[in-house]
C-alpha cells in the first residue's frame, strides 16, 4: 500500500467536490440523473482514502503539503493537506459511509425521478466538502469548509422545501448552528489578532505569548461553542431533531455519521492547544456528559423512529465531548496518556457505523411502511423485514453499549477515562453518562420492540416489504463494521490514535482488564436492565398505568414538550429578539435618521442663506477675491 | 545709469495694483477687466523684478518670467472667451451676464 503517494489526498475531496459541479450543470443526461457519478467519485475517494489513511496512521510526524492562498500584509493565509492520525481515521470514517450512504440512495431516492439531480449534486458536495474539512492545514479553511457542510446539511434538510415543516427545519438548523459557528469565527479572529496565524502546525508549535495567556482559553472555548452547534450540543441541540424531515439519507449521512461529527473533529484538532487551558476541557467534558443524559432523558418518550435516533445521536456525541474533555485534562496535568482522548475518537468511529446503520434500517422501515416513521404505527415488522430487522437489532446492541457490540467498547473506555479523571467535575460527568448508558439502552430496544416486536397497529393498507438488494448491502456491511469495529479498533487502531505516549496492552489482556472491573460489569448490567425494561414494557405489553404518579405524570409532559426548550426558543426570539429590533430601530429612526435630516436641512438653511452671496456679477466675484485677499493679508500681518 | 531705491518700484507697483483692482471692480467691458487684470499681474512682476535686482537673486527674473508666460495664457483663453460671448450674444459687457445668479 506504500506505493499511493500522500500528495494524492488532493484528490480525495476534490473528486466529489469536481463530480458535484458535473451532476449539476449536466446531472440531466447522466444515468440515475448523476447518481452513478456521485458513487462513482466517493468509491475513487474511498479506494485513495483508504491507504492514504492507512499509511497516515503510521505517521511519526504530520505530513503537510499546501500552497499560498492570499495575503493581507504580513499574514500570509494558505490551501493546504494536513495529514495525521486524526485526520487519517475522519478519513476512513468519512468516505467509508458516504460511499455506502450513496449506493444506498440510488435505490432509497429512485422516485425523486428529476429532484435527484439537486440530491446528487448537494451530496457530492457535502461529501467534498466534509472531506476537505478533514484534510485542512489550518482554521481558516477548516471553518470555510465547516460553513459548506452547514450548507449542504441546510439545503438538504429542505430537500422536500415544498413541505412547511421541512422548509422551517432547515431554516431552525442554519440559524441555530449559524449562532455556533459565529463564536468559532470570534474565536478565529481572537487568534488571527493575537498569534497572527492559523495553520495547524504553526500553532501547535507555537509557545504561548506570557502577557495573555487567558486569550488561548477564551478563543478555544469559542471554538468549542462553534463545535457545540454543529456537534448539537446542549443548548445548540434544538435543530438536530427537526433535522429529520430531511430524507433519511441525508440524516444517516449528514446528521449520523459525518457532519456532527465535526464539532468533535475541531475539539480533537485543537487538543494541542486546549490541553494548556484544563478548564475549557472541563466545561468540554462537563457540557458533553450532560448533554449524554439529557437528550437520552428526550429519546425514551419520542414516537418518531427518526427523532429517536437524533436524540441518541445528540446524546452519544456527549460521550465523545466527555471522552475528549477528560483525555485531554488527565493529559494536561499528568504527562500520562489521555485515554479518554482514543476512547472518544474511537467512539466517533464506532459511533459513525452503528448510527449510520440504525438510520439505513430506519430508512428501509420507511420504505416498507409508504414513508412512515411513527412508532405507534409500527409493531410486528420482524417476520415482514428479517434483514432490517436483524441490522437494526445489530445496531440498536451496538449503541446500548451491551459487550461485545462495537458501542460497548469506546463507551466504557470514556467511561473509565471520565472516572479516573481526578477532578470532581468529570466524576460528575462520569455520573452523567453512567446513568445514561441505562436510558440509551432503554430507548434503543423500546424503539426495537415498538418496530419490530408486540402486535401489527399498521395503518390501512400497509404492505411491508424487505428491501431491494441496493439498500439491503450497505445495511450488511454496515452491520459487519458495526459488530467488530469496537473490539478491533480498542485493540489495534488505539495505537495510533492517542494524546501522549499511549499505554497499550495486547488484546487478551485488553479483555481480561475489561472484564473485572466491576464499574464495566455494573455499566452492562444496566444496559441489560434497560433492554429488560423495554421487553417487559413494549413487548410483554406491562401496563405502567397502574403505577401511574403525579409525579410521573408531570415528568412524562416535560419530556413530551422536549423541557420546553424549544417553546422558551421561541419565546426568546419573540420578545427578546423582536423587543431589541424595535429598540434599534427606534434608535435608528431617531438617532441615525434625525442626524442624517439635520444635516441635509441644516446644508439647505445654510446654502438658503448664502445663495445670496452669488450675484453672478463679475465685479461682485472680484470684489470677494480682493477683499478675502486683503483680509488674509490683514491678519498675517496682525499675527505674524 | 541712475538707480532707483527699492522704494520707488514699490510704490509704482503698488499704484499700478491699486490702480488694476479699481478697473476690475468697476469696469463692466470684459475687454477692460481683461487689461486691468494684466495690469495687476504686471505690477505683480515689478515687484518681483524689483525685489530680485535688489537681492541679487534670480529666482525673482524667473518667476516673473513664468507669470508672464502665464498672463499671456490667461489672455488668451479670456480673449477667446470674449469672443465666444460675442458670438453668442453680441455684447461683451459683463454685468448683464447673471445667469449664474444662485
Amino acid at each position: 500500500m506504500s506505493s499511493v503517494p500522500f500528495e494524492l489526498a488532493w484528490l480525495i475531496p476534490l473528486l466529489p467536490l469536481g463530480a458535484a459541479l458535473l451532476i449539476a450543470l449536466f446531472g440531466r443526461w447522466l444515468a440515475e440523473r448523476g447518481g452513478w457519478l456521485a458513487v462513482a467519485a466517493g468509491g475513487l475517494s474511498l479506494s485513495l482514502a483508504v491507504p492514504i489513511a492507512w499509511n497516515g496512521l503510521q505517521l511519526r510526524e504530520p505530513f503537510t503539503s499546501s500552497f499560498g492562498w492570499f495575503a493581507i500584509g504580513q499574514l500570509q493565509l494558505r490551501l493546504g493537506i494536513y495529514l495525521d492520525q486524526l485526520t487519517a481515521l475522519l478519513l476512513i470514517v468519512v468516505s467509508l459511509v458516504s460511499f455506502l450512504v450513496l449506493i444506498y440512495s440510488i435505490a432509497y431516492m429512485h422516485r425523486e425521478g428529476p429532484r435527484l439531480r439537486r440530491y446528487y449534486a448537494e451530496m457530492s458536495l457535502f461529501l467534498g466538502s466534509m472531506l476537505g474539512l478533514v484534510l485542512a492545514d489550518n482554521y481558516l479553511m477548516l471553518y470555510l469548509f465547516w460553513e459548506l457542510v452547514g450548507l449542504c446539511s441546510y439545503l438538504l434538510i429542505g430537500f422536500w422545501y415544498e413541505r412547511p415543516a421541512a422548509a422551517a427545519a432547515a431554516i431552525k438548523a442554519f440559524l441555530v448552528t449559524r449562532l455556533g459557528d459565529l463564536f468559532f469565527l470570534v474565536g478565529l479572529l481572537l487568534f488571527l489578532i493575537d498569534f497572527k496565524t492559523l495553520s495547524f502546525a504553526e500553532l501547535f508549535s507555537l509557545q504561548v505569548s506570557p502577557q495573555r495567556p487567558w486569550l488561548l482559553g477564551l478563543g478555544t472555548l469559542f471554538f468549542f461553542a462553534g463545535a457545540m452547534g454543529k456537534s448539537a450540543q446542549f443548548p445548540l441541540h434544538l435543530w438536530l431533531p427537526d433535522a429529520m424531515e430531511g430524507p433519511t439519507t441525508v440524516s444517516a449521512l449528514i446528521h449520523a455519521a459525518t457532519m456532527v461529527n465535526a464539532g468533535v473533529y475541531l475539539v480533537a484538532r485543537t487538543m494541542p492547544l486546549l490541553i494548556r487551558a484544563p478548564v475549557d476541557l472541563l466545561v468540554i467534558a462537563l457540557l458533553g456528559g450532560f448533554t449524554a443524559l439529557f437528550a437520552a432523558t428526550l429519546a425514551t418518550v419520542n414516537t418518531d423512529m427518526k427523532r429517536v435516533l437524533a436524540y441518541s445521536t445528540i446524546s452519544q456525541l456527549g460521550y465523545m465531548f466527555l471522552g475528549l474533555g477528560a483525555g485531554g485534562f488527565a493529559q494536561a496535568l499528568t504527562t500520562q496518556e489521555g485515554a479518554g482522548y482514543a476512547a472518544g475518537l474511537l467512539h466517533l468511529l464506532n459511533h459513525a457505523f452503528f448510527k449510520a446503520l440504525l438510520f439505513l434500517g430506519a430508512g428501509a422501515v420507511m420504505h416498507a411502511m409508504s414513508d412512515s416513521t411513527d412508532l405507534r404505527r409500527m409493531g410486528a415488522l420482524w417476520p415482514k423485514l428479517k434483514l432490517t430487522g436483524t441490522a437494526m437489532l445489530i445496531g440498536a446492541l451496538a449503541n446500548a453499549g451491551i459487550p461485545p457490540m462495537s458501542g460497548f467498547w469506546s463507551k466504557d473506555e470514556i467511561l473509565a477515562a471520565a472516572f479516573s479523571g481526578g477532578h470532581p467535575a468529570l466524576l460528575t460527568a462520569w455520573l452523567l453518562g453512567f446513568a445514561t448508558v441505562f436510558l440509551t439502552s432503554f430507548y434503543m430496544f423500546r424503539l426495537w420492540f415498538l418496530a419490530f416486536a408486540g402486535r401489527p397497529r399498521w395503518p390501512e393498507g400497509a404492505r411491508p416489504h424487505e428491501a431491494p438488494p441496493l439498500m439491503a448491502w450497505p445495511l450488511v456491511i454496515l452491520s459487519l463494521f458495526a459488530l467488530s469495529s469496537g473490539f478491533l479498533s480498542s485493540a489495534g487502531l488505539r495505537r495510533y490514535i492517542s494524546l501522549g505516549e499511549p499505554h497499550l496492552m495486547p488484546a487478551r489482556e485488553l479483555l481480561a482488564q475489561t472484564f473485572a472491573n466491576p464499574w464495566t460489569i455494573l455499566s452492562s448490567g444496566l444496559a441489560l436492565a434497560g433492554l429488560a425494561i423495554a421487553y417487559l414494557l413494549y413487548h410483554r405489553g406491562l401496563d405502567l398505568a397502574r403505577y401511574r404518579t403525579a409525579l410521573g405524570g408531570s415528568v412524562y409532559r416535560l419530556l413530551l414538550e422536549r423541557y420546553y426548550l424549544d417553546r422558551a426558543a421561541i419565546t426568546l426570539a419573540r420578545r427578546v429578539t423582536v423587543g431589541f429590533a424595535r429598540l434599534l430601530d427606534r434608535f435608528d429612526q431617531a438617532v441615525v435618521d434625525g442626524l442624517i435630516n439635520g444635516i441635509g436641512r441644516a446644508s439647505v438653511g445654510l446654502g438658503q442663506r448664502l445663495r445670496r452671496t452669488v450675484t453672478g456679477s463679475i465685479n461682485d466675484y472680484a470684489s470677494w477675491i480682493l477683499a478675502g485677499v486683503a483680509l488674509f493679508l490683514l491678519i498675517y500681518v496682525i499675527w505674524r | 545709469m541712475t538707480t532707483f531705491p527699492l522704494a520707488a518700484y514699490l510704490g509704482l507697483s503698488a499704484v499700478l495694483f491699486v490702480l488694476g483692482a479699481y478697473g476690475l471692480l468697476i469696469s463692466r467691458n470684459g475687454i477692460k477687466i481683461l487689461m486691468c487684470i494684466e495690469i495687476l499681474l504686471n505690477s505683480a512682476n515689478l515687484n518681483l523684478v524689483a525685489f530680485a535686482a535688489y537681492h541679487r537673486d534670480a529666482l525673482g527674473y524667473v518667476m516673473a518670467m513664468f507669470s508672464i508666460g502665464l498672463a499671456v495664457a490667461e489672455a488668451a483663453v479670456g480673449l477667446s472667451i470674449l469672443i465666444a460671448l460675442f458670438r453668442l450674444k453680441r455684447r461683451i459687457d459683463v454685468d448683464w451676464l447673471r445667469s449664474l445668479k444662485g
